[in-house]
């Protein structure tokens, strides 16, 4: 006679994305939840799945001159300028904070040459309590005229091989979505090492002040992220997906339970969370029980069942896989 | 957390009142405090909007808290056409209010246009807050015209005494509430007076010119561009001149936004 189970179980949430296994596939997106401590009053981060901090550089940088931000239709721009206290005031000064909580924090860098990306690699392959990296490709390489290493395959394959070859860290690629062809800067930076990729970093746009005539942005252009530029990032994801082996990872536009499923079904292994948090302090949490109770609701044990398994003429991507 | 509107009147010409009754967890709100608006459920416009906490009152099981607030821009229309029962999301309190100095006999408010907002709130906490029951509260209020000046009556009620000045002369002195103040500055004891300022950025620039080189206590709250409200995404920096202790920036939502007006560089 079998045993009934007088308390189903909770689905299997957690995902590995490229030899890091993370506890639920729901992450905060670099520059949206600072070091933590911000968030840290309104939300168990515990129950994350990860935490990208905001972007380190070598030196610390004072951040572009305001006004630094502008709502756009259902969405924003952002030219923040990349502010950050600099990679040793981040291990002294902002690491020990986040080591109090038993969370994976993955800490995103950026640099303005090879070697920049490459020094601050090794500084934090070295420091404790750093569970990945994800690098940021979508700033200009001064070295090449201030073209954007993300744009150039060739680029974007010789920071990540750069980085790869200095630490062992789980090593994500963030990709920027202002190319032609995104699907070759994800092919490149697979074969130079990534363990996954994280997509899609902000759109670049603008925005006026038709009485004064002038920008809203003092930088003039600025990163457009929220609910706008979801169908954008879905559609690179998806295209991605299909040509790379390594893990993806999900960004635009994430408001809610039903924004993360689209990326995970069209075969992201994770999401993060971004501009939501600005609108929500509770939105990760929302969307990790909201994926739990989905799961449930379909009688799906796994996470990992409910990846890739969009459905298109071409037969479902897993099918494809098998 | 979940709000529901009470009232939301139109008290003059693209002014309002907005009354929100949340639950009994919302924390008691320092003068210069503020929370972050928005309707819930709507995508658009996405963020929330930042106001300064008019008034609270506390009753039994619920909070009910007063927003002033003027139409400027998308969000601030949206707000103006909901109505009684209406949903809100409301976030807060954030930021750092004015400091409250124990036992100061002599207190002037300084606030212009919206900006009576906050300084309203203050004045009628003051004493309360300061305990000490003969402080001099002395506001200075400033505003387009009589119908603009729509925190009038609270100010008179917790003041000893309110200047006014309307840029049209419909009432008060006729010119910016900067100058009325300056026609006075000399018959105060500027030193031993702690000086609260609200207003937008041109009479903040100003009153940093008129009260530059004296040695005195003065404290400006700052409205700048939000998207997060709590120090996160680090849109709405000030800049700052004690870069040595501050940095280059700092954030009105967080490290604000109430300053110290010797602390901004008022461009």
């Amino acid at each position: 006679m079998t045993r009934k189970q007088l308390t189903p179980s909770k689905p299997e949430m957690a995902v590995d994305i490229g030899g890091l296994i993370i506890k639920n596939p729901v992450m905060t997106a670099s520059g949206t939840f600072g070091y933590g401590e911000e968030y840290a009053p309104y939300i168990d981060l515990n129950r994350l799945g990860a935490i990208i901090v905001k972007g380190i550089s070598l030196e610390p940088r004072a951040g572009n001159p305001p006004p630094r931000i502008i709502e756009t239709p259902c969405g924003m721009l952002n030219a923040i300028g990349l502010e950050n206290p600099g990679v040793n005031a981040f291990i002294n000064g902002k690491l020990p904070f986040l080591r109090q909580f038993d969370v994976v924090v993955i800490v995103n860098i950026f640099g303005e040459t090879i070697d920049e990306f490459k020094k601050i690699a090794e500084i934090l392959s070295d420091a404790k309590g750093i569970n990945g990296l994800e690098i940021n490709i979508s700033c200009p390489n001064v070295r090449k005229g201030g073209m954007v290493f993300g744009c150039d395959p060739d680029m974007a394959f010789e920071v990540t091989k750069g980085v790869r070859r200095l630490t062992d860290l789980p090593l994500i690629v963030k990709l920027t979505p202002n190319v032609s062809d995104i699907c070759l800067i994800a092919e490149s930076v697979e074969e130079a090492g990534a363990d996954a990729l994280s997509l899609i970093n902000t759109l670049t746009g603008m925005s006026v002040d038709i009485e004064q005539k002038i920008p809203h942005l003092k930088n003039i252009t600025g990163g457009l992220s929220g609910p706008a530029i979801k169908p954008v990032a879905l559609r690179m994801v998806w295209q991605v997906v299909k040509s790379v082996k390594i893990p993806v990872i999900g960004i635009g536009g994430i408001m809610t339970t039903r924004d993360a499923l689209e990326f995970l079904i069209v075969g992201a292994r994770a999401v993060q969370i971004g501009t939501a948090n600005f609108i929500n302090p509770r939105a990760a949490i929302d969307i990790i029980d909201g994926i739990e109770d989905y799961l449930t609701k379909h009688n799906c044990s796994d996470i990992n069942k409910l990846i890739g398994t969009l459905s298109t003429e071409a037969g479902s991507y897993q099918e494809q896989c098998d | 957390m979940q709000g529901k509107i009470l009232k939301n009147t139109q008290i003059s010409p693209g002014h309002f009142l907005l009354s929100v009754k949340l639950s009994e967890a919302f924390q008691s709100p320092v003068p210069g405090q503020f929370v972050m608006v928005r309707e819930k459920g709507r995508i658009d416009p996405l963020l929330g909007r930042p106001f300064s906490i008019y008034d609270i009152e506390r009753g039994k099981g619920k909070v009910v808290v007063e927003i002033l607030y003027k139409v400027v821009g998308k969000g601030t229309n949206f707000l103006s056409m909901l109505k009684k029962g209406d949903l809100l999301e409301v976030f807060g309190p954030y930021g750092r209010g004015f400091e409250i100095s124990l036992q100061v006999a002599k207190v002037i408010l300084i606030c212009g246009g919206i900006g009576v907002a906050p300084i309203a709130f203050l004045s009628s906490q003051y004493k309360k807050l300061a305990d000490i029951r003969n402080v001099e509260l002395n506001c200075y209020y400033g505003a387009k015209n009589t119908e603009y000046l729509v925190g009038l009556e609270k100010l008179k009620k917790h003041c000893s005494c309110v200047f006014i000045s309307t840029d049209d002369g419909s009432m008060g002195y006729n010119g910016f509430v900067t100058e009325l103040f300056a026609n006075d500055m000399s018959s105060y004891d500027l030193e031993g007076t702690k000086i609260y300022v609200c207003g937008h950025r041109p009479m903040l620039k100003r009153l940093s010119e008129l009260l530059s080189g004296k040695h005195l206590s003065c404290q400006v709250l700052i409205e700048e561009r939000m998207a997060c409200g709590i120090g996160a995404c680090m849109g709405c920096a000030v800049e700052t001149n004690n870069t040595e202790k501050m940095g280059a920036y700092v954030r009105a939502c967080k490290d604000g936004p109430v300053f110290n007006m010797q602390d901004i560089v008022w461009s």
